[in-house]
Protein backbone atom coordinates (compact mmCIF):
# COMPACT_ATOMS: atom_id res chain seq x y z
CA UNK A 1 0.00 0.00 0.00
CA UNK A 2 1.45 3.41 -1.04
CA UNK A 3 1.24 6.43 1.75
CA UNK A 4 -1.83 8.34 1.53
CA UNK A 5 -1.01 12.22 -0.64
CA UNK A 6 -0.55 14.87 1.71
CA UNK A 7 -2.21 18.05 0.46
CA UNK A 8 -2.31 21.62 2.33
CA UNK A 9 -5.52 23.48 1.45
CA UNK A 10 -5.56 27.63 1.69
CA UNK A 11 -8.77 29.75 1.51
CA UNK A 12 -9.69 32.75 4.00
CA UNK A 13 -13.13 30.80 4.30
CA UNK A 14 -13.33 28.48 7.10
CA UNK A 15 -16.63 27.23 5.19
CA UNK A 16 -14.68 26.31 2.08
CA UNK A 17 -11.96 25.18 4.12
CA UNK A 18 -13.73 22.60 6.01
CA UNK A 19 -15.97 21.26 2.85
CA UNK A 20 -12.55 20.35 1.46
CA UNK A 21 -10.96 18.95 4.54
CA UNK A 22 -14.00 16.69 4.65
CA UNK A 23 -14.14 16.16 1.10
CA UNK A 24 -10.14 15.12 0.28
CA UNK A 25 -9.77 13.41 3.78
CA UNK A 26 -12.98 11.05 2.52
CA UNK A 27 -10.98 10.30 -0.36
CA UNK A 28 -8.54 9.13 1.67
CA UNK A 29 -5.68 12.20 1.37
CA UNK A 30 -4.04 13.51 4.49
CA UNK A 31 -5.16 17.15 4.49
CA UNK A 32 -3.71 20.11 6.10
CA UNK A 33 -5.77 23.63 5.80
CA UNK A 34 -4.94 27.19 6.73
CA UNK A 35 -6.51 30.38 6.60
CA UNK A 36 -3.88 32.71 4.56
CA UNK A 37 -0.64 32.48 2.84
CA UNK A 38 1.06 33.32 6.47
CA UNK A 39 -0.14 30.44 8.13
CA UNK A 40 0.20 28.55 4.96
CA UNK A 41 4.06 29.21 4.74
CA UNK A 42 4.62 28.33 8.42
CA UNK A 43 3.03 24.62 7.61
CA UNK A 44 5.56 24.42 5.56
CA UNK A 45 8.01 25.54 6.80
CA UNK A 46 7.43 23.18 9.69
CA UNK A 47 10.05 20.21 9.22
CA UNK A 48 7.37 17.83 10.73
CA UNK A 49 4.85 18.31 7.53
CA UNK A 50 5.39 17.87 4.26
CA UNK A 51 3.21 18.06 1.31
CA UNK A 52 2.87 16.48 -2.78
CA UNK A 53 -0.06 19.38 -3.52
CA UNK A 54 -0.95 22.64 -2.44
CA UNK A 55 -4.61 24.07 -3.27
CA UNK A 56 -4.87 28.10 -2.73
CA UNK A 57 -7.21 30.52 -2.64
CA UNK A 58 -5.49 33.72 -4.66
CA UNK A 59 -6.75 36.92 -2.30
CA UNK A 60 -6.35 36.48 1.45
CA UNK A 61 -4.45 38.72 3.96
CA UNK A 62 -1.23 38.53 4.66
CA UNK A 63 0.60 36.17 2.27
CA UNK A 64 -1.68 36.41 -1.06
CA UNK A 65 -1.95 33.13 -2.99
CA UNK A 66 0.09 34.55 -5.54
CA UNK A 67 2.35 35.07 -3.12
CA UNK A 68 2.66 32.07 -1.72
CA UNK A 69 3.00 30.45 -5.11
CA UNK A 70 5.93 31.89 -5.77
CA UNK A 71 7.41 30.79 -2.78
CA UNK A 72 6.67 27.34 -3.02
CA UNK A 73 7.50 27.34 -6.38
CA UNK A 74 11.18 28.85 -5.21
CA UNK A 75 11.68 26.58 -2.16
CA UNK A 76 9.60 23.38 -2.62
CA UNK A 77 9.73 22.95 -6.47
CA UNK A 78 8.25 19.20 -6.05
CA UNK A 79 4.50 20.48 -4.70
CA UNK A 80 2.65 20.50 -7.14
CA UNK A 81 0.20 23.87 -7.19
CA UNK A 82 -3.66 24.40 -8.05
CA UNK A 83 -4.85 27.84 -7.62
CA UNK A 84 -8.11 28.93 -7.33
CA UNK A 85 -9.62 32.04 -7.80
CA UNK A 86 -13.13 33.65 -8.03
CA UNK A 87 -12.19 37.35 -8.98
CA UNK A 88 -11.70 36.95 -12.44
CA UNK A 89 -8.50 36.83 -14.49
CA UNK A 90 -6.41 39.42 -12.70
CA UNK A 91 -5.02 37.34 -9.99
CA UNK A 92 -5.72 34.72 -12.24
CA UNK A 93 -3.10 35.63 -14.70
CA UNK A 94 -0.81 36.29 -12.02
CA UNK A 95 -1.36 33.05 -10.26
CA UNK A 96 0.10 31.34 -14.15
CA UNK A 97 3.12 33.85 -13.85
CA UNK A 98 3.98 33.08 -10.64
CA UNK A 99 3.77 29.30 -12.46
CA UNK A 100 1.05 27.74 -10.78
CA UNK A 101 0.94 23.91 -12.47
CA UNK A 102 -2.78 24.55 -12.75
CA UNK A 103 -5.49 27.92 -12.54
CA UNK A 104 -9.01 26.76 -11.66
CA UNK A 105 -11.89 29.20 -11.25
CA UNK A 106 -14.47 29.03 -9.39
CA UNK A 107 -16.98 27.74 -9.03
CA UNK A 108 -15.51 24.56 -9.35
CA UNK A 109 -17.09 21.31 -7.88
CA UNK A 110 -14.81 19.24 -5.69
CA UNK A 111 -14.57 16.17 -7.87
CA UNK A 112 -13.23 17.95 -10.78
CA UNK A 113 -10.45 19.38 -8.30
CA UNK A 114 -9.84 15.72 -7.06
CA UNK A 115 -9.11 14.55 -10.44
CA UNK A 116 -7.03 17.59 -11.64
CA UNK A 117 -4.55 17.02 -8.31
CA UNK A 118 -4.44 13.06 -9.44
CA UNK A 119 -3.71 14.50 -12.57
CA UNK A 120 -1.11 16.52 -11.92
CA UNK A 121 0.51 13.90 -9.32
CA UNK A 122 0.27 11.17 -12.19
CA UNK A 123 -2.19 9.22 -9.73
CA UNK A 124 -5.42 7.59 -10.69
CA UNK A 125 -8.23 9.63 -9.81
CA UNK A 126 -10.28 7.91 -6.41
CA UNK A 127 -13.95 8.81 -8.00
CA UNK B 1 20.02 52.90 12.27
CA UNK B 2 16.51 51.34 11.86
CA UNK B 3 14.01 52.08 13.95
CA UNK B 4 12.94 48.80 15.16
CA UNK B 5 9.04 47.70 15.77
CA UNK B 6 8.12 48.31 18.99
CA UNK B 7 5.54 46.67 21.09
CA UNK B 8 4.06 44.03 22.42
CA UNK B 9 0.69 43.34 21.09
CA UNK B 10 -0.31 40.49 19.18
CA UNK B 11 -0.71 42.68 15.87
CA UNK B 12 2.98 43.56 15.93
CA UNK B 13 4.28 40.43 17.48
CA UNK B 14 2.25 38.80 13.99
CA UNK B 15 4.04 41.49 12.02
CA UNK B 16 7.45 41.27 12.49
CA UNK B 17 7.03 37.42 11.96
CA UNK B 18 5.64 38.06 9.12
CA UNK B 19 8.64 40.15 8.43
CA UNK B 20 11.15 37.45 9.06
CA UNK B 21 9.23 35.14 6.75
CA UNK B 22 9.25 37.63 4.04
CA UNK B 23 12.03 39.80 3.81
CA UNK B 24 13.95 37.28 1.86
CA UNK B 25 11.62 36.49 -0.90
CA UNK B 26 11.23 39.71 -2.39
CA UNK B 27 7.78 39.52 -3.60
CA UNK B 28 6.28 43.00 -3.73
CA UNK B 29 4.94 44.28 -0.39
CA UNK B 30 1.59 46.68 0.11
CA UNK B 31 1.62 48.45 3.61
CA UNK B 32 -1.65 50.00 4.65
CA UNK B 33 -2.69 51.80 7.83
CA UNK B 34 -3.86 55.39 9.36
CA UNK B 35 -1.08 57.91 9.31
CA UNK B 36 1.87 58.04 11.35
CA UNK B 37 1.44 54.13 12.36
CA UNK B 38 5.24 53.23 11.13
CA UNK B 39 4.48 52.34 7.29
CA UNK B 40 7.75 53.60 6.73
CA UNK B 41 9.34 51.32 9.84
CA UNK B 42 8.31 48.27 8.85
CA UNK B 43 9.50 49.22 4.98
CA UNK B 44 13.09 49.42 6.74
CA UNK B 45 12.82 46.29 8.39
CA UNK B 46 11.61 44.30 5.70
CA UNK B 47 14.81 45.91 4.02
CA UNK B 48 17.25 44.90 6.64
CA UNK B 49 16.14 41.30 6.93
CA UNK B 50 16.62 40.72 3.72
CA UNK B 51 19.19 39.56 1.69
CA UNK B 52 19.07 43.09 0.38
CA UNK B 53 20.58 45.15 3.18
CA UNK B 54 24.02 45.99 1.90
CA UNK B 55 22.25 47.72 -1.37
CA UNK B 56 20.00 51.33 -1.41
CA UNK B 57 16.63 51.44 0.19
CA UNK B 58 15.15 54.79 -1.67
CA UNK B 59 12.22 56.14 -0.84
CA UNK B 60 9.92 58.29 -2.75
CA UNK B 61 6.71 60.04 -1.38
CA UNK B 62 4.33 60.24 -4.51
CA UNK B 63 1.74 62.42 -2.74
CA UNK B 64 4.32 64.75 -2.42
CA UNK B 65 5.40 65.70 -5.95
CA UNK B 66 3.42 66.95 -8.65
CA UNK B 67 3.21 64.33 -11.45
CA UNK B 68 5.48 64.99 -14.61
CA UNK B 69 8.29 65.28 -11.36
CA UNK B 70 7.12 62.45 -9.96
CA UNK B 71 7.77 60.64 -13.20
CA UNK B 72 11.20 61.91 -14.03
CA UNK B 73 12.04 60.84 -10.31
CA UNK B 74 11.04 57.57 -11.06
CA UNK B 75 12.32 56.89 -14.22
CA UNK B 76 15.10 59.75 -14.91
CA UNK B 77 15.62 61.36 -17.84
CA UNK B 78 17.96 61.91 -20.84
CA UNK B 79 19.70 65.20 -21.47
CA UNK B 80 17.59 67.35 -23.28
CA UNK B 81 14.47 65.39 -22.42
CA UNK B 82 12.63 68.47 -21.50
CA UNK B 83 13.23 72.44 -21.09
CA UNK B 84 15.80 72.37 -18.44
CA UNK B 85 17.41 69.00 -18.42
CA UNK B 86 20.71 70.19 -19.00
CA UNK B 87 22.10 66.76 -17.98
CA UNK B 88 21.31 63.04 -17.82
CA UNK B 89 19.59 62.00 -14.69
CA UNK B 90 19.06 58.38 -13.13
CA UNK B 91 15.25 57.51 -12.16
CA UNK B 92 15.27 56.28 -8.40
CA UNK B 93 14.12 52.96 -10.13
CA UNK B 94 17.99 52.60 -11.30
CA UNK B 95 19.28 54.00 -8.07
CA UNK B 96 17.43 51.31 -6.81
CA UNK B 97 18.40 48.67 -8.44
CA UNK B 98 19.30 45.31 -6.44
CA UNK B 99 17.90 47.30 -3.37
CA UNK B 100 14.37 48.40 -2.58
CA UNK B 101 12.02 51.24 -3.52
CA UNK B 102 9.66 52.32 -1.10
CA UNK B 103 7.11 53.99 -2.38
CA UNK B 104 5.16 55.48 0.35
CA UNK B 105 1.46 57.00 -0.42
CA UNK B 106 1.29 55.07 -3.48
CA UNK B 107 -2.94 55.59 -3.36
CA UNK B 108 -2.21 59.19 -4.13
CA UNK B 109 -0.11 58.45 -7.78
CA UNK B 110 -1.68 59.64 -10.48
CA UNK B 111 -3.30 57.46 -13.13
CA UNK B 112 -1.09 58.08 -16.10
CA UNK B 113 2.22 57.11 -13.63
CA UNK B 114 -0.29 54.02 -12.21
CA UNK B 115 -0.32 52.46 -15.62
CA UNK B 116 4.05 53.19 -16.58
CA UNK B 117 4.34 51.76 -12.59
CA UNK B 118 1.72 48.31 -13.69
CA UNK B 119 4.68 48.27 -17.04
CA UNK B 120 7.50 48.12 -14.69
CA UNK B 121 6.28 45.52 -12.08
CA UNK B 122 5.24 43.28 -15.22
CA UNK B 123 8.03 43.37 -16.96
CA UNK B 124 10.87 44.48 -15.40
CA UNK B 125 12.21 47.79 -17.66
CA UNK B 126 11.42 51.25 -17.84
CA UNK B 127 12.74 53.37 -19.94
CA UNK B 128 13.58 57.35 -18.89
CA UNK B 129 12.01 60.20 -20.47
CA UNK B 130 13.65 61.00 -23.43
CA UNK B 131 14.75 57.80 -24.13
CA UNK B 132 14.27 55.43 -26.42
CA UNK B 133 16.18 52.58 -24.92
CA UNK B 134 14.55 50.20 -21.98
CA UNK B 135 16.19 49.55 -18.72
CA UNK B 136 16.29 46.35 -16.56
CA UNK B 137 15.43 46.97 -13.02
CA UNK B 138 15.32 44.80 -10.08
CA UNK B 139 14.22 46.93 -7.59
CA UNK B 140 12.48 44.97 -4.50
CA UNK B 141 8.80 47.12 -4.80
CA UNK B 142 7.31 48.07 -0.83
CA UNK B 143 4.55 50.07 -1.42
CA UNK B 144 2.69 52.07 1.49
CA UNK B 145 -0.52 54.00 1.54
CA UNK B 146 -3.02 55.42 4.13
CA UNK B 147 -6.05 54.56 1.98
CA UNK B 148 -8.29 52.45 1.80
CA UNK B 149 -7.29 50.93 -1.65
CA UNK B 150 -10.20 49.01 -2.73
CA UNK B 151 -12.36 51.96 -2.76
CA UNK B 152 -9.85 53.87 -4.36
CA UNK B 153 -10.69 51.06 -6.94
CA UNK B 154 -14.35 51.78 -7.17
CA UNK B 155 -13.69 54.99 -7.02
CA UNK B 156 -11.72 54.83 -10.42
CA UNK B 157 -8.86 56.33 -8.97
CA UNK B 158 -6.74 53.57 -8.48
CA UNK B 159 -5.67 50.63 -10.81
CA UNK B 160 -7.10 47.31 -9.51
CA UNK B 161 -4.25 45.42 -12.26
CA UNK B 162 -1.81 47.61 -10.42
CA UNK B 163 -3.46 46.77 -6.63
CA UNK B 164 -3.00 43.04 -7.43
CA UNK B 165 0.17 43.90 -8.56
CA UNK B 166 1.52 45.03 -5.27
CA UNK B 167 -0.94 43.47 -2.54
CA UNK B 168 1.43 40.02 -2.90
CA UNK B 169 1.88 40.61 0.95
CA UNK B 170 -0.05 42.94 2.37
CA UNK B 171 1.15 44.17 5.83
CA UNK B 172 -2.19 46.23 7.71
CA UNK B 173 -0.48 48.29 10.88
CA UNK B 174 -3.54 48.64 13.46
CA UNK B 175 -3.73 52.20 14.71
CA UNK B 176 -2.47 52.74 18.02
CA UNK B 177 -5.54 53.66 19.86
CA UNK B 178 -6.63 49.51 18.85
CA UNK B 179 -3.09 48.12 20.65
CA UNK B 180 -2.86 50.74 23.57
CA UNK B 181 -0.69 47.81 25.15
CA UNK B 182 2.19 48.77 22.68
CA UNK B 183 2.04 52.34 24.56
CA UNK B 184 4.35 51.87 27.76
CA UNK B 185 6.80 49.83 25.54
CA UNK B 186 6.87 52.77 22.62
CA UNK B 187 6.72 55.83 25.91
CA UNK B 188 10.22 54.32 27.10
CA UNK B 189 12.10 53.61 24.00
CA UNK B 190 11.32 57.35 22.71
CA UNK B 191 12.10 58.93 25.90
CA UNK B 192 15.21 57.26 25.97
CA UNK B 193 16.32 58.01 22.62
CA UNK B 194 15.43 61.92 22.88
CA UNK B 195 16.90 61.64 26.34
CA UNK B 196 19.80 61.33 24.92
CA UNK B 197 19.19 63.22 21.85
CA UNK B 198 18.72 66.50 23.64
CA UNK B 199 21.57 65.94 26.15
CA UNK B 200 18.72 65.41 29.03
CA UNK B 201 19.48 63.37 32.38
CA UNK B 202 16.48 64.51 34.44
CA UNK B 203 12.88 63.60 33.08
CA UNK B 204 10.23 62.71 34.99
CA UNK B 205 9.60 59.14 34.06
CA UNK B 206 5.38 59.00 33.51
CA UNK B 207 3.85 57.25 36.61
CA UNK B 208 1.11 55.21 36.61
CA UNK B 209 -1.59 57.92 36.53
CA UNK B 210 0.26 59.12 33.15
CA UNK B 211 0.65 56.19 31.86
CA UNK B 212 -2.76 55.41 32.50
CA UNK B 213 -4.02 58.76 30.86
CA UNK B 214 -1.63 57.98 27.56
CA UNK B 215 -3.26 54.86 26.85
CA UNK B 216 -6.47 56.11 27.21
CA UNK B 217 -5.93 58.87 24.97
CA UNK B 218 -7.14 57.64 20.97
CA UNK B 219 -3.56 59.13 19.50
CA UNK B 220 -5.49 60.45 16.31
CA UNK B 221 -1.55 60.74 15.03
CA UNK B 222 -0.60 57.27 16.41
CA UNK B 223 2.90 56.86 17.58
CA UNK B 224 3.79 59.89 15.26
CA UNK B 225 1.50 62.18 17.80
CA UNK B 226 3.11 60.40 20.65
CA UNK B 227 6.86 60.69 19.58
CA UNK B 228 5.68 64.45 19.43
CA UNK B 229 4.43 64.46 22.85
CA UNK B 230 7.41 62.71 24.26
CA UNK B 231 9.36 65.41 22.67
CA UNK B 232 7.39 68.65 24.10
CA UNK B 233 7.62 66.45 27.52
CA UNK B 234 11.25 66.46 26.91
CA UNK B 235 11.09 70.40 26.61
CA UNK B 236 8.28 71.06 29.49
CA UNK B 237 9.15 68.54 31.90
CA UNK B 238 4.82 68.19 32.40
CA UNK B 239 2.94 65.81 31.68
CA UNK B 240 -0.08 67.96 33.34
CA UNK B 241 0.55 70.59 30.22
CA UNK B 242 1.07 67.76 27.54
CA UNK B 243 -2.30 66.26 28.74
CA UNK B 244 -4.25 69.85 29.10
CA UNK B 245 -3.47 70.41 25.24
CA UNK B 246 -4.19 66.65 24.37
CA UNK B 247 -7.40 66.09 25.96
CA UNK B 248 -8.41 69.61 25.00
CA UNK B 249 -7.94 69.13 21.29
CA UNK B 250 -9.81 65.76 22.01
CA UNK B 251 -12.82 67.99 23.50
CA UNK B 252 -13.49 69.54 20.66
CA UNK B 253 -12.75 66.88 18.37
CA UNK B 254 -15.72 64.73 20.56
CA UNK B 255 -18.38 67.56 20.16
CA UNK B 256 -18.24 68.31 24.01
CA UNK B 257 -18.22 71.91 25.62
CA UNK B 258 -15.27 73.42 23.68
CA UNK B 259 -15.50 76.61 25.92
CA UNK B 260 -13.31 75.49 29.52
CA UNK B 261 -9.87 74.81 27.97
CA UNK B 262 -9.37 76.82 24.82
CA UNK B 263 -6.88 74.65 22.62
CA UNK B 264 -4.33 76.55 21.96
CA UNK B 265 -3.69 78.64 25.15
CA UNK B 266 -2.56 81.99 24.52
CA UNK B 267 0.91 82.94 25.74
CA UNK B 268 0.93 84.79 28.95
CA UNK B 269 2.82 87.63 26.92
CA UNK B 270 4.17 88.21 23.45
CA UNK B 271 7.86 87.72 24.76
CA UNK B 272 7.46 84.19 26.29
CA UNK B 273 10.68 82.31 26.34
CA UNK B 274 8.53 79.54 25.18
CA UNK B 275 7.65 81.51 21.64
CA UNK B 276 9.74 79.61 19.41
CA UNK B 277 8.29 76.33 21.08
CA UNK B 278 4.74 77.48 20.45
CA UNK B 279 5.73 78.42 17.23
CA UNK B 280 7.16 75.12 16.24
CA UNK B 281 4.16 72.98 18.42
CA UNK B 282 1.53 74.54 15.52
CA UNK B 283 3.30 73.99 12.45
CA UNK B 284 4.23 70.24 14.34
CA UNK B 285 0.78 69.34 14.36
CA UNK B 286 0.63 69.53 10.31
CA UNK B 287 4.22 68.11 9.67
CA UNK B 288 6.11 65.80 11.48
CA UNK B 289 9.45 68.12 12.16
CA UNK B 290 11.52 64.88 13.94
CA UNK B 291 12.22 63.44 10.53
CA UNK B 292 15.47 64.74 8.85
CA UNK B 293 15.26 68.06 6.94
CA UNK B 294 15.41 66.12 3.66
CA UNK B 295 12.71 64.64 4.44
CA UNK B 296 10.69 67.59 6.23
CA UNK B 297 11.38 69.73 3.04
CA UNK B 298 9.65 66.95 0.93
CA UNK B 299 6.46 66.75 3.76
CA UNK B 300 6.08 70.48 3.62
CA UNK B 301 3.69 71.75 1.18
CA UNK B 302 2.07 74.81 1.61
CA UNK B 303 -0.94 74.11 -0.22
CA UNK B 304 -1.42 70.79 2.03
CA UNK B 305 -1.30 72.43 5.24
CA UNK B 306 -3.22 75.32 3.86
CA UNK B 307 -5.59 72.55 3.52
CA UNK B 308 -5.09 71.53 6.26
CA UNK B 309 -5.24 74.01 8.83
CA UNK B 310 -8.78 75.62 6.78
CA UNK B 311 -10.34 72.07 7.40
CA UNK B 312 -9.13 71.96 11.08
CA UNK B 313 -10.87 75.74 11.82
CA UNK B 314 -13.88 75.10 9.45
CA UNK B 315 -14.50 72.35 11.20
CA UNK B 316 -14.65 73.56 14.49
CA UNK B 317 -16.59 76.80 13.63
CA UNK B 318 -19.33 74.46 12.03
CA UNK B 319 -19.12 72.36 15.24
CA UNK B 320 -19.26 75.58 17.17
CA UNK B 321 -22.36 77.13 15.23
CA UNK B 322 -24.10 73.90 15.55
CA UNK B 323 -24.04 73.30 19.00
CA UNK B 324 -25.33 76.70 19.15
CA UNK B 325 -28.16 76.23 16.93
CA UNK B 326 -28.84 72.83 18.80
CA UNK B 327 -27.72 71.38 15.68
CA UNK B 328 -30.23 72.48 14.16
CA UNK B 329 -28.65 72.24 10.45
CA UNK B 330 -30.49 75.02 7.99
CA UNK B 331 -30.13 77.38 10.89
CA UNK B 332 -26.34 76.70 11.11
CA UNK B 333 -26.39 76.87 7.38
CA UNK B 334 -27.70 80.37 7.63
CA UNK B 335 -25.62 81.35 10.24
CA UNK B 336 -22.54 80.53 8.66
CA UNK B 337 -23.69 81.89 5.35
CA UNK B 338 -23.48 78.77 3.27
CA UNK B 339 -26.18 76.74 1.43
CA UNK B 340 -27.43 74.06 3.51
CA UNK B 341 -26.23 71.41 0.58
CA UNK B 342 -22.90 72.82 1.21
CA UNK B 343 -23.43 72.37 5.24
CA UNK B 344 -24.44 68.53 4.34
CA UNK B 345 -21.48 68.08 2.73
CA UNK B 346 -19.05 69.77 4.74
CA UNK B 347 -20.08 67.61 7.80
CA UNK B 348 -19.37 64.54 5.80
CA UNK B 349 -16.21 65.37 5.02
CA UNK B 350 -15.27 66.56 8.58
CA UNK B 351 -17.01 63.71 9.69
CA UNK B 352 -19.70 65.56 12.05
CA UNK B 353 -21.92 64.10 13.92
CA UNK B 354 -24.56 65.38 16.01
CA UNK B 355 -24.23 64.05 19.62
CA UNK B 356 -26.19 60.43 20.24
CA UNK B 357 -29.27 60.93 22.22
Amino acid sequence: MTDPVRILVVDDNEDILSTFYEFFSSMGYTVKTAVDGFVALKLLRDKANSFDALITDLVMPNISGVGLISIVKKEYPDIKIIAITGYGDKPGALASEAEADMVLFKPIDLFKIEAKVAELLNLESRT
Amino acid sequence: MTTPLIGVSKSILKIKELISHVANTCLNVLITGETGVGKEVVAQNLYEESIRSSQNFVKINCAALPETLLESELFGYEKGAFTGAHRKRHGKFKTADKGVLFLDEIGDMPMALQSKMLHVLQSGEFSPLGSDQDFKTDAWVIAATNHNLEERIAAKKFREDLFYRLNIIKIDIPPLRNRTEDIPALVEYYSRIYQTEFGMDQVEKPNTEVMEKLCAYTWPGNIRQLQNCIKKQMVLNSWDKIFAELFSENLTLHNSPASDIPAHPPLANGTSPNATLEEGALIAEFVDLSTSSEKLFEDISLKKIKKMASDRVEREVIIFVLKKVGWNRSKAAKILKISYKTLLYKMTEFKIQPPVK
